[in-house]
């Protein structure tokens, strides 16, 4: 019975955190042929550990990482059109189109 | 006998009128605070009477004016001096002009998401009509993206309003909530003034406009006195879109300057947006 209601209450809070959150996104072009992006969730929460990928245009993984313990993640510019996601799960995506990206 | 009471309630008048005029409010503005993207922003820094648009005051060279950065709320606050750009202008008001200043911060100072606590100490002003010198420590919290950060955080100044409501995000007929703040302890029955900013600020022209957005009905309504409850918190309703400013007065720890008597005051302003 109590390992139930653990569950329940482990499901709760998840599904609560997920609906009380956005994740949040924002990528800069640093001027020296690497990118940096920085995340969030718009209660405040940390990102650090979430998995980015980047992507070419065609949705192949060009370069994957996590957010660090600052909630950045910093990779090299790639010679192609290319876009970030950050991946914090199942409706908890945002992308970043690489034209987007500037200083 | 009767002439006795007419020149007493002639005095009365004249107090009465002039009480408005001393309340005095330290801007520190910006159009917008809740802004999507980081972006370069334009800063105006102007001492005034906010509901009259009335008398200008000479601002003097600020003891202090920086921006606490902080991206996420268990991330480090971030301070960035911001003295280098400050900019000596004239503002004009309603009646007169006076010293001011502005500040065009770069994209890279607020390029960030994330919460941006502006704090300015000016240099204590001399009020000659009260033989005391006034200084508004001021707080105006702007934030980027919608990630929150060090909003609710006191700044560790002497005196301060530390916010229990994001200070930019309220909609008009919404309350906002604060704390009153001197050397870190609440402060119970804080005298406080509310001036709603009546005059919409002209940046580039460096002037009021014109146009008033309300009209008080009585004295009473210009500046609104209310006090602290015993935890130091106070509540106000925003029942107009625009600027509040919030003054808590002379509840610093200083209480004298260059021998004379100091004031000083904690400033905080809130913005309110129109639900629609």
């Amino acid at each position: 019975m109590k390992k139930v209601l653990f569950a329940l209450v482990i499901v709760m809070f998840a599904a609560g955190s997920a609906f009380a959150h956005s994740p949040l996104c924002d990528c800069f072009d640093n001027g020296d042929g690497t990118v940096t992006c920085e995340g969030g969730f718009s209660d405040g929460s940390s990102a650090s550990g979430v998995k980015m990928h980047v992507k070419d245009s065609a949705g192949k993984v060009l370069i994957e990482g996590k957010m660090n313990e600052d909630s950045e993640y910093t990779f090299n510019k790639p010679s192609v059109d290319y876009m970030v996601q950050f991946d914090a799960g199942e409706g908890h995506s945002v992308e970043v189109n690489g034209k987007d990206i500037v200083e | 006998m009767k002439r006795t009471v007419m020149t007493i309630f002639s005095m009365l008048a004249v107090i009465a009128m002039s009480v408005p005029a001393f309340a005095h409010f330290q801007m520190v503005y910006t159009p917008e605070i809740a802004l999507d993207k980081g972006q370069a922003v334009d800063l105006s820094l102007v001492f005034t009477h906010p509901f009259e648009a009335g008398h200008t005051m000479d601002m003097g060279t600020p003891e202090e004016f920086y921006v606490l950065a902080q991206r996420g709320e268990e991330a480090k606050s971030k301070k960035t001096d911001l003295k280098e750009y400050l900019k000596p202008v004239t503002w004009t008001s309603l009646t007169n002009s006076g010293q001011a200043y502005e500040a065009k911060l770069p994209k890279k100072i607020t390029r960030s998401m994330g919460d941006y606590t502006f704090v300015l100490k000016p240099a204590p002003y001399y009020e000659g009509e009260e033989d005391i010198y006034i200084q508004q420590v001021t707080k105006m919290v702007m934030n980027v993206g919608g990630l929150p950060g060090n909003w609710n955080t006191p700044a560790g100044l002497p005196c301060e309003i530390v916010p229990l409501d994001k200070p930019y995000a309220n909609w008009v007929g919404g309350v906002f909530r604060g704390v009153v703040l001197s050397n870190g302890k609440p402060v119970p029955n804080a005298e406080l003034e509310i001036e709603y900013m009546n005059h919409a600020p002209d940046m580039k022209n460096r002037k009021f406009e014109k146009k008033a957005a309300v009209e008080a009905p009585q004295d009473s309504f210009v500046t609104m006195g209310i006090r602290t409850n015993d935890r130091g918190e106070f509540t106000i309703g925003l029942p107009k879109a625009g600027w509040w400013g919030v003054c808590a007065l002379g509840v610093g720890p200083e209480k004298t300057h260059k021998g004379k008597e100091l004031s000083q005051d904690a400033v905080l302003w809130v913005k309110a947006v129109d639900m629609k």
